[in-house]
């Protein structure tokens, strides 16, 4: 039964809000997971232990390096004790900062250009948040209306918006228009500081989105697709897994995800390719003159393009929406499809869990990476992306393609 | 084209958010206005003259070199895709076209536009 177009539009509504909703819960979850993991790794005493509450974190007396506190700081204190309930410390300085972003006056210089300088976060966060369209997040319909459902009864509800054929095209395409938020927002501001973070950054963005895309050609060109389904079914199934064929393919795919990687970090200007805002140079790169909501778009398009990364390495080199990375998924379900146990047969079929499991663990990459490299210079930055890069990623490209060619 | 049709959705609710976040901030917010917070930050002093100056040719050389291999690689992904079909004859175009980037890459290597000093 197919819908009508004003049905598809209706559940096209409703698939937007479901990844909306995603995005905008699990970005701030993220700001919340960077203090705690940075904490944890740095050894800081920032959200890992201080319990405090809104109204002031430290108001108790404090003994042997312990804080004995009363009110909800006391309480959070108390919940920070017990193994799991202790990821929530550090929750009240989570809600205090969105709450500081949403209460801070809105300044614009005088002599900034006010109509680019409003518009320029505006189109980062509008880039970085059109891109989730074409993302494949489940591997087909997620549920069915119940056939009582008014208006929509029996139609299914996509873990998808639109499952483009051109994909990656329009990930890719779109993901771009997002340096010209940074760049048109650092020369708006007409200040010093955020025009040489832009340019930094507007050069870096630009520098690493060449091997970033021959890298993602590896896997398109050892599919033959640039659909996220289609993706990950053909690395699950199509391809035979026939001696030197199936382990060459393996291979690339490993050093291609590493390769992917390194340009995600560069492209959304993450630790430790973070020069567009370094801070003992720059102060605070192309948002040095941003302040309160306006600031926070520029963040928020940020971490959201993080997910994009995540999300398309998952896609192309993790395998998608099946269990194993790289495509090993085959040798697997050789083994496994026709297993007795249930749950071995069922680790051989998609589903939305894996996709959204190795996202996560991606993006605890980013946090991880963050607390643990320190930052480049910029010259060895562009050397790296220019020659080594590109011709890196160049020589695997051939490759895959005399793989897919012989196999 | 129907499946553009949630594309054009997103882009309409996306580009209706920052109007919608910003007039609710602005109910929130203080506004006490002060020449001093509306001047450009420079570390403290009064800045004396625009930002807006000369800037380094490298930037605009590295955007000259993006737009070489950008169009390269956009030529790369149809190619990709149809390498099955394409057989033997694709294949070598393919690495000639490579090869003839390959060169132009090395050129700009040796004339140092790669070199950021």
């Amino acid at each position: 039964m197919t819908p009508t177009l004003t049905q598809y539009l209706v559940i096209s509504l409703l698939q937007i809000v479901v990844v909306m909703g995603f995005v905008m819960t699990l970005v701030p979850l993220l700001t919340f997971a960077e203090r705690k993991v940075i904490g944890y790794v740095q050894v800081r005493l920032g959200a890992t232990r201080v319990a405090g509450g809104l109204w002031g974190a430290q108001r108790g007396r404090t003994h042997q390096s312990r804080t004995f506190t009363g009110g909800l700081n006391g309480f959070m204190w108390w919940l920070g004790r017990w193994p799991v309930i202790s990821i929530f410390r550090g929750l009240p300085m989570f809600i205090a900062d969105a709450l500081k972003l949403l209460t801070k006056e809105d300044i614009v210089p005088i002599e900034a250009d006010k109509a680019v300088f409003v518009l320029s976060p505006a189109l980062a966060m509008v880039a970085a948040f059109t891109v989730f369209a074409a993302i494949g997040f489940a591997p087909g319909a997620l549920f069915y209306f119940p056939a009582k459902f008014p208006y929509l009864g029996g139609l299914p509800f996509y873990g998808f918006l639109t499952d483009l054929n051109v994909g990656l095209l329009f990930i890719l395409g779109v993901a771009s228009v997002g340096v010209y938020g940074i760049v048109l927002g650092a020369w708006a501001s007409n200040s010093k500081y955020p025009l040489l973070g832009g340019l930094r950054s507007a050069a870096q963005i630009v520098s690493y989105e060449v091997p970033l895309t021959l890298s993602l050609l590896v896997p398109v060109v050892l599919t033959g697709s640039l659909n996220f389904n289609e993706m990950s079914t053909r690395m699950a199934t199509d391809i035979p897994v026939n001696g030197l064929v199936g382990i060459g393919r393996t291979l690339l795919m490993f050093v291609g995800f590493f390769v992917y990687t390194t340009c995600g970090f560069a492209e959304t200007n993450r630790t430790p390719f973070d020069l567009a805002e370094a801070e003992n140079e720059l102060v605070a790169g192309f948002h040095t003159e941003y302040s309160g909501m306006k600031f926070s778009f520029f963040f928020l398009s940020e971490y959201a393009s993080m997910i994009t990364v995540s999300a398309l390495a998952s896609a192309f080199f993790l395998g998608g929406h099946y269990l194993l990375p790289f495509g090993l998924q085959p040798t697997w379900n050789h083994f496994f499809q026709n297993s007795p146990s249930a749950f071995l047969a069922w680790t051989c079929t998609p589903s939305i869990l894996w996709f959204l499991l190795k996202i996560f663990f991606l993006l605890f990459v980013f946090l991880w990476v963050r607390a643990t490299v320190p930052r480049y210079r910029y010259d060895q930055l562009m050397d790296v992306g220019w020659k080594f890069l590109i011709p890196y990623t160049l020589v695997m490209f051939v490759i895959a393609a005399l793989l897919r060619y012989a196999a | 084209m129907r499946g553009y049709a949630p594309i054009l959705l997103l882009l309409l609710i996306s580009m209706a958010t920052p109007p919608i976040v910003w007039g609710l901030a602005r109910l929130l917010r203080p506004k006490s206005p002060n020449l001093n917070k509306y001047m450009v930050y420079e570390c403290g002093i009064t800045p004396t003259t625009g930002a807006r100056e000369k800037f380094s040719v490298r930037y605009y050389m590295v955007a000259v070199m993006f737009l070489i291999f950008d169009v390269e690689t956009v030529f790369l992904m149809p190619w990709a895709i149809q390498i099955k079909e394409l057989a033997l004859f694709g294949l070598v175009e393919m690495l000639f076209f490579l090869f003839l980037l390959l060169f132009g890459y090395g050129y700009i290597w040796a004339k140092g536009a790669l070199t950021w000093e």
